[in-house]
C-alpha cells in the first residue's frame, strides 16, 4: 500500500460530509434542520477548495484504479458547483412539499460522491461502483416527494428501466474483461496498442453494449425513454440535478472510458455514434416543440443536448473531447436556471410547469423572467451566452475532424429549438395574467441560486477563455 | 475605447431606461434622444479623418487562443451607416414619446430600442466575424421583442417569432460562412479578409463560403424568398417599423454584402445571385406594395422592393452601381423613415391606416402633409430631393453597362411604381376631400411630427446642396467597398441627357400608374389568387407540418408503456450489438455443442420448456412458478459445473424472488391477456433475437482462454509478504485491509439507517 490516499480526498470530503447531516439529523430538532443545507454547503465548498488546490495532479491510488487528474478535478468541480445550486434552490422547496430534509440533502451527497468517483475512475469496476453509487441515490432523490403519485411513478420507472440499462453495461464489462483480460483502463488500453492479428469479436460487443448503458444515463435516442417522465415527475431541483449533473458524470465516464482507453475500437462504433448522435438531437428537439409543457419541454431539450455533445464524442480528437467538456460547463449553468426557475413558480406543494403559468412573469417579477429569458437564449444559442460559445466549439470541431454534415445538422436542430425556447419569453413578456398573487416560493436561498446561474452563463459566454482552457488541460490529462 | 464605448455604453443605457422613464415619464423620448445626439456628434467629429482616407480601429483579444478579438472598425462604410442609426434613433425616441404615450411597458420599450440600437451600432463597427454575428443575433434578437411588443395580438406574437425564426436561420448560414471563411483564410479580423480576397476567391470551400453568407445577408433585408417576415413585422409599433425595419436593420444585409465585397466580390457566382435575387425582389415588392392599401404595408413593401434594388446595384459591382447605392440607401433611409413616422402620426390621429379612406387631412395636419410632401417627393425622385440623386445613378450604371437591358426596364418599372405609391402614401391621405373618419384629425404633436419634418427637409436641403455630404459622407463610404478611387459629385443639372429624360418619363408615367390605380387593380385581379402559394404559406405549411410531426413522434415514442420502452431498447441493443457479431457468423465455434451428457441436456430442456410455460399460462400464478422452475433449473447446471457456491446464491434469490412476486401479485387485479396477436408476435420475436444474440455471444466467448487463478499468488506471497500463516486472515487484515475497513463502514452506516428507521418507526410519531 504505497500509494497515497489523496486522490480519495475530493470523494470522501462530500461523502463524510453526508454521514455528518445524515447523523445530525437524527439528533436535531425540526426547525433547526435548515442547519443541514449550510453543513452541506460547507463540505462541498470544502470539496470545491480542495479540487482547486489539487489542479494539476496526477495521483493514482488503489492500483490505479482511481486516478485523480485534472480531468476528474474538472468534473468534480461541475458536480460540486451544481449539487451546491441544487441545496440553494431546494432550501424553501424540501420544506414546501414536505420532503425530508436531512435525508433529501444527504442524497444529493451521496450522489454527488459517486459522481466524483465515475469521473476519476480508472478502473471498470470502479466505475460501475461510482455509478451505482449515484444511480440508486438519485432513484430515490426521484421519488422523494411521496404525496405525489407522480414522483413516485417516475422512481419507480427510472429504477426498472436504470436497472435494466445497468445490466447492460455489466454485461458490456464482462465481455470487455473476457477479452483483455483486465478492467483496469491503463491495462485494458496496453492490451489494445499491443500489435496483434485480431481482437476477439465479443471485445466490440462488450463495447457495444457499455454503449448501451452510457446511451441510457445520458438520455441518448432510443435510450430517451425514461427522461421526459423522470424528470416531470421528480421534484423540480432534482430534476435540475439530473440534467446537469448525473449527464456530466454519464459523460465524463464516456469520454474517459469510450473515447480514451477504447479509442482504437474508434471507428467500429462511428457509424452507431454518428447515428445516435443525429437521431438524439433531431427526435429531442422535435418532441420538445410539441409539449405542453415546460418541465417536460425542458426534459425533452436535455436529450437534444445530449446529441450536440455526441457531437463532440464523435469528432473526438483534441478539440472535440475538448469542447465536450467546454459544452458540458456552458449548458450547466442555463439548464440549472431552467428548473431553479420552475422551482420558484412552485407554490403550496402545487407544481406549476405549464407554459400558461409563465404568462406575465416578466411583469411580476421582471428580474427572474430576465434570468429565465437569459437561460432560454443560451439554450437556443444565442451570442454572447454561454450556450453560443458551447455550441460553437462544438460544431468547430465537427467541422475540424471532417464532420461537416453534422455540424449542420446540429445547426439546424439549433434553429429548430429556438421555436420552444422562445416560447416561454413569448409567454412571459407578451401575455398578461397567469400568475396571481403570491404563488412564488419566496426564498433568497432560491433567487441567488438562480442569479448564480445567470451570471456564469453571462460569464462562460463572454469570457470563455479561462474556462476553454481549464477543458483543455482536463482533457490533455487523459494522456 | 472611445468606439468599444460608444457601442458598449447603449447596453448599459438600455438596461436603466425603464427607470429613468420612471423619474421622467413624458420626458423620456427627448431625454434618451441626447444619447444617440451625443453619438452623432462623436461619429461626426471622425468625418474630416475619415474623408481624408484614415480607418480608426481598436482590437482587444477576447479568445486569444482561437484568435478571436473584440476589435472595431471605423471607416467609410461604417460611418456613414453609425450617422443613420444614431441620426435616425434621436428622432425615433422622441417620436416613441408621443407614439406610445403613457404605455403601460413604455419604460421597457425605450429600453428595447436602446439595445437595438447598441447592437446594430456593433454590426456596423465590428471588425471581427464573431464580433459581427454576436451583435447580428442581438439585432435579431431585440426586433423579436420590438415586434412582439403590442403583445395582445396572436399576431404580433406570430409575427415575432416568424420574423426571428427567419433571421435566425440566416444568422446560422453566417456563423456557418465565417467560420468556413476563418478555416480557408486563417482569420476572423474582415479588415484582414478583405485583403485576401483573391486567396478567397481561388479556395475550394469559396462556393459554400459565398452561398452561407449570401443566405445571411438575403434574410435579414428581406431578399425574396425570405421577403415574407418584414411585412408581417409591420404588427409592431410604427417606431420600431420606422427604424429597425426600413432605415436600419434591414439594410444589415446590404451593409453585410458591401462590406464583403472586395473579399468575396467579382465572380460570376456572386455577381449572378446577388443580382438576380435583387432584381426579383425589387420587382416583386414594387408589385405588391401597389395593390396594398394599409399605409404600413405600402411601405414595408416598398421597402423590400427599395432593399432589391441596393442588393441588385451590389450584385453588378460596377463604379457606377455602387456609388448608386450607397445614394440611393443614403436617400432611402431619408424619406422612408419621414413615411413611416408620418403613417404613424397618421393612424394616430385619423385612427385609420386605410389609403382608400384617408383623404383631407391637409387642413388638420399642415405640418405634417408638408412633411408627407416633400418625403413623396424625393421617392419618388423629383429633381431638387435627394432622392433624386440616388435614381439618377441608379439609371446611369445600368444604362452604361451593355448587358443590362433587362435590368434597366425592371427598373425603369420599379421606379414607376415607386413614384405612384409614394403619392398614396405621402401625398393622398392629405389631399382632396376629407372623408368622415372615426376620430376628428388633429395636428400631431410636436414629438410626433419633428421627426418626419427633419428627414423630410434634410431630403430637401441635401437635395439642392449635395455638395454638403457626397464628398464627406458617401465618397468614403464607396471607396470602403469599390477598394479604389472614384469621382462622385452630385449636381442638380448635368444638361439634357438620356437619363434625365428617363426620369422624366418615369415620373409622368408613375403619375399616370396613380390615377389609375383602381382601375388597373381591377384588370389583375386575377394575380391575388397567387397570393396563397407564396414562400409565407410555405413557411407556415412548414411550421404546421414541424408541429404535426412533433406530435405523431410524441404519439408513437412517447407512449408512456414502460414495456414498450424496454421494448425498444432491447431491440436497439440487439441490433447494435448484432450487425457487429454477424459480420464474422462462421467464427461460431459449435464445437463442444452437441458433446454434452445427459445430465446436462435434462435442465437444458427443463428451462426451455418452463421459460415456454411462462409465456403461455393464463394464470400468474402458474407463470411465477415457471420462471422459478427456469431459476432452479440454472441453478442445477450450476451444480452440474461444480459451482456449488454459485448454485447456493441462485437457489436464495429464486425463492426470494418467488415469494415476493407471490406477494406483490397477491394484490394485483386479475390476469388479462391485454395484447393482440400481432403484439405478441412481435414481442415474441424481439425475445428470441435478443436471446438468439447472448447465445452468439456466449458461443463466442466459450474459446477464452483463462487467466490464472489468483489464489497461487496469496498462497505464495502471504508468509514473505505478511508474515502470516492463515491465508484467510492475511487477506482480511492486510491484502485487503482497507476493504475489510470499507466493509465496516457500510455495516456502521446501514446501522445509522436502521436505527433512523426505528427512530421514525410509527409508534414513536409524536416527534414529528
Amino acid at each position: 500500500m504505497d500509494a497515497s490516499l489523496i486522490p480519495l480526498l475530493p470523494g470522501a470530503q462530500v461523502l463524510l460530509t453526508a454521514l455528518v447531516v445524515m447523523l445530525l439529523d437524527l439528533f436535531i430538532d425540526e426547525h433547526e434542520r435548515g442547519l443541514l443545507a449550510w453543513i452541506s454547503l460547507l463540505g462541498l465548498a470544502l470539496c470545491g477548495a480542495e479540487a482547486i488546490l489539487l489542479w494539476g495532479s496526477s495521483e493514482g491510488t488503489f492500483g490505479d484504479t482511481l486516478l485523480l487528474d485534472n480531468f476528474a478535478l474538472f468534473f468534480t468541480q461541475i458536480f460540486i458547483a451544481v449539487a451546491a445550486l441544487t441545496v440553494l434552490s431546494s432550501m424553501r422547496y424540501v420544506r414546501e412539499t414536505g420532503i425530508h430534509e436531512g435525508e433529501f440533502y444527504s442524497l444529493i451527497l451521496f450522489a454527488t460522491t459517486g459522481m466524483i468517483v465515475m469521473a476519476a475512475a480508472n478502473d471498470l469496476m470502479v466505475f460501475f461502483l461510482g455509478l451505482e453509487t449515484m444511480s440508486v441515490a438519485v432513484y430515490v432523490l426521484t421519488g422523494m416527494w411521496r404525496s405525489s403519485a407522480r414522483s413516485s411513478e417516475a422512481a419507480m420507472k427510472y429504477f426498472l428501466m436504470g436497472a435494466f440499462a445497468t445490466g447492460f453495461l455489466l454485461y458490456g464489462i464482462a465481455l470487455i474483461y473476457g477479452a483483455t483480460g483486465s478492467t483496469n483502463l491503463n491495462q485494458i488500453s496496453a492490451y489494445l496498442l499491443e500489435p496483434q492479428g485480431q481482437w476477439p469479436p465479443y471485445l466490440f460487443v462488450g463495447g457495444l453494449l457499455l454503449l448501451v448503458g452510457f446511451g441510457f444515463k445520458v438520455g441518448a435516442v432510443p435510450f430517451h425513454f425514461w427522461i421526459p417522465d423522470v424528470y416531470e415527475g421528480a421534484p423540480t431541483p432534482v430534476t435540475g440535478f439530473m440534467a446537469v449533473a448525473v449527464k456530466a458524470a454519464a459523460f465524463a465516464a464516456w469520454a474517459r472510458i469510450l473515447m480514451h482507453e477504447l479509442s482504437p475500437l474508434d471507428s467500429d462504433w462511428a457509424l452507431p455514434l454518428r447515428v445516435l448522435a443525429i437521431a438524439t438531437m433531431t427526435i429531442g428537439n422535435l418532441l420538445a416543440i410539441s409539449q405542453p409543457s415546460v418541465k417536460r419541454m425542458l426534459a425533452y431539450s436535455s436529450i437534444a443536448h445530449a446529441g450536440y455533445l455526441l457531437i463532440g464524442i464523435v469528432a473526438g480528437e483534441e478539440w472535440g473531447s475538448t469542447s465536450l467538456l467546454f459544452y458540458l460547463a456552458t449548458y450547466a449553468p442555463a439548464t440549472f436556471g431552467a428548473f431553479a426557475v420552475i422551482t420558484l413558480l412552485t407554490e403550496q406543494d402545487k407544481p406549476k410547469e405549464d407554459y400558461g403559468h409563465f404568462a406575465g412573469l416578466g411583469f411580476k417579477r421582471p428580474f427572474v423572467a430576465m434570468a429565465m429569458s437569459l437561460f432560454m437564449l443560451s439554450l437556443a444559442g444565442f451570442p454572447p451566452l454561454a450556450g453560443f460559445t458551447g455550441k460553437f466549439h462544438i460544431f468547430r470541431s465537427a467541422i475540424i475532424a471532417g464532420h461537416t454534415d453534422l455540424a449542420i445538422i446540429g445547426v439546424l436542430n439549433s434553429l429548430l429549438s429556438v421555436i420552444y425556447y422562445l416560447r416561454v419569453i413569448v409567454m412571459m413578456y407578451m401575455n398578461e395574467g397567469g400568475v396571481k398573487g403570491k404563488s412564488f416560493i419566496e426564498s433568497p436561498y432560491l433567487y441567488t441560486a438562480v442569479g448564480l446561474a445567470a451570471a456564469a452563463t453571462i460569464y462562460l459566454g463572454v469570457l470563455p477563455m479561462r474556462t476553454l482552457e481549464w477543458s483543455r488541460s482536463a482533457f490533455s490529462s487523459l494522456f | 475605447m472611445g468606439l468599444v464605448s460608444a457601442v458598449l455604453s447603449g447596453f448599459v443605457l438600455a438596461l436603466i431606461a425603464p427607470w429613468i422613464y420612471r423619474i421622467a415619464r413624458g420626458a423620456t423620448g427627448w431625454l434618451l434622444a441626447i444619447f444617440p445626439l451625443a453619438l452623432f456628434a462623436y461619429f461626426l467629429s471622425y468625418i474630416g479623418a475619415v474623408a481624408a482616407g484614415d480607418v480608426v480601429r481598436v482590437s482587444y483579444p477576447w479568445v486569444p487562443s482561437l484568435g478571436i478579438n473584440l476589435s472595431f472598425y471605423l471607416d467609410g462604410l461604417s460611418l456613414l451607416f453609425a450617422f443613420l442609426i444614431t441620426g435616425i434613433g434621436a428622432l425615433v425616441l422622441i417620436y416613441t414619446g408621443g407614439y406610445l404615450k403613457d404605455h403601460s411597458h413604455l419604460g421597457r420599450f425605450y429600453g428595447f430600442i436602446l439595445f437595438f440600437m447598441a447592437s446594430m451600432l456593433g454590426v456596423v463597427l465590428a471588425d471581427n466575424t464573431m464580433g459581427l454575428f454576436l451583435f447580428w443575433e442581438l439585432t435579431s434578437v431585440s426586433s423579436f421583442l420590438l415586434i412582439g411588443f403590442e403583445h395582445e395580438k396572436e399576431s404580433s406574437r406570430a409575427a415575432a417569432l416568424q420574423a426571428l425564426l427567419v433571421t435566425a436561420l440566416g444568422g446560422m448560414a453566417l456563423l456557418g460562412g465565417f467560420l468556413l471563411l476563418n478555416q480557408a483564410v486563417g482569420s476572423w479580423e474582415i479588415s484582414e479578409l478583405v485583403r485576401q480576397g483573391d486567396a478567397i476567391r481561388t479556395h475550394s470551400l469559396y462556393i459554400p463560403i459565398v452561398l452561407l453568407v449570401l443566405a445571411g445577408a438575403f434574410t435579414k433585408s428581406a431578399q425574396f424568398p425570405f421577403h415574407f417576415w418584414l411585412p408581417s413585422a409591420m404588427e409592431a409599433p410604427t417606431p420600431v417599423s420606422a427604424y429597425l425595419h426600413s432605415a436600419t436593420m434591414v439594410k444589415a444585409g446590404v451593409y453585410l454584402l458591401a462590406r464583403m465585397t472586395p473579399a468575396l466580390a467579382e465572380t460570376a457566382l456572386w455577381t449572378g445571385t446577388v443580382t438576380a435575387v435583387g432584381a426579383v425582389t425589387m420587382v416583386f415588392g414594387a408589385a405588391i406594395a401597389f395593390r396594398q392599401s394599409d399605409l404600413k404595408l405600402i411601405l414595408a413593401y416598398s421597402t423590400v422592393s427599395a432593399l432589391g434594388i441596393m442588393m441588385m446595384l451590389l450584385g453588378v459591382g460596377t463604379a457606377g452601381a455602387v456609388q448608386a447605392m450607397v445614394v440611393f440607401l443614403f436617400g432611402h433611409a431619408l424619406y422612408k423613415g419621414a413615411l413611416f413616422m408620418l403613417a404613424g402620426a397618421i393612424d394616430h390621429e385619423a385612427g385609420t391606416r386605410d389609403v382608400n379612406r384617408l383623404a383631407g387631412l391637409r387642413s388638420a395636419m399642415p405640418v405634417s402633409a408638408a412633411a408627407g410632401l416633400l418625403a413623396a417627393l424625393s421617392m419618388a425622385a423629383v429633381p431638387a430631393l435627394f432622392g433624386f440623386y440616388g435614381k439618377e445613378l441608379f439609371y446611369e450604371s445600368l444604362a452604361e453597362d451593355y448587358l443590362m437591358p433587362v435590368l434597366l426596364f425592371a427598373s425603369v418599372l420599379t421606379s414607376m411604381i415607386f413614384v405612384a405609391v409614394a403619392v398614396l402614401a405621402g401625398i393622398k391621405p392629405f389631399i382632396g376631400e376629407t372623408t368622415s373618419s372615426a376620430k376628428q384629425p388633429h395636428e400631431a404633436p410636436i414629438s410626433l411630427w419633428l421627426g418626419p419634418v427633419t428627414l423630410a427637409a434634410t431630403g430637401l436641403v441635401l437635395g439642392l446642396w449635395p455638395s454638403m455630404v457626397d464628398k464627406s459622407a458617401l465618397l468614403p463610404a464607396i471607396h470602403a467597398v469599390l477598394w479604389r478611387p472614384v469621382f462622385l459629385e452630385l449636381a442638380l443639372w448635368h444638361g439634357l441627357n438620356p437619363i434625365f429624360l428617363l426620369s422624366m418619363a418615369t415620373l409622368a408615367s408613375g403619375s399616370g400608374l396613380f390615377i389609375f390605380r383602381s382601375r388597373l387593380l381591377r384588370l389583375f385581379s386575377w394575380l391575388d389568387a397567387l397570393r396563397d402559394c407564396g414562400p409565407r404559406n410555405g413557411y407556415s405549411l412548414a411550421l404546421a407540418g414541424l408541429n404535426a410531426a412533433a406530435q405523431a413522434q410524441t404519439r408513437v415514442l412517447q407512449s408512456g408503456y414502460l414495456r414498450y420502452y424496454l421494448l425498444i431498447v432491447v431491440a436497439t441493443a440487439t441490433v447494435l450489438s448484432g450487425y457487429k457479431l454477424l459480420q464474422d457468423i462462421e467464427s461460431l465455434s459449435f464445437g463442444r455443442l452437441f458433446d454434452v451428457t445427459f445430465y446436462e441436456a435434462a435442465p437444458a430442456l427443463l428451462i426451455l420448456l418452463a421459460a415456454f410455460m411462462a409465456t403461455r399460462v393464463r394464470s400468474r400464478l402458474a407463470a411465477i412458478a415457471a420462471l422459478g422452475v427456469v431459476g432452479f433449473s440454472v441453478a442445477l447446471v450450476f451444480v452440474l459445473f461444480s459451482a456449488p457456491d454459485l448454485a447456493m446464491t441462485q437457489f436464495s434469490i429464486e425463492t426470494l424472488t418467488v415469494i415476493l412476486f407471490v406477494l406483490v401479485f397477491y394484490h394485483l387485479p386479475r390476469f388479462a391477456i391485454l395484447s393482440s396477436a400481432w403484439t405478441r408476435a412481435r414481442d415474441t420475436f424481439v425475445a428470441l433475437t435478443a436471446g438468439g444474440l447472448i447465445t452468439a455471444i456466449m458461443l463466442k466467448a466459450s474459446g477464452v482462454e483463462l487467466h490464472p487463478k489468483i489464489s497461487t499468488y496469496y498462497i505464495e506471497n502471504s508468509v514473505p509478504l505478511a508474515h502470516g500463516h492463515n491465508i484467510v486472515n492475511v487477506i482480511l487484515v492486510e491484502f485487503r485491509g482497507l476493504d475489510t475497513l470499507g466493509e465496516i463502514t457500510v455495516l456502521a452506516i446501514a446501522a445509522v439507517g436502521v436505527y433512523a428507521l426505528l427512530k421514525f418507526w410509527p409508534g414513536k410519531t409524536e416527534t414529528r
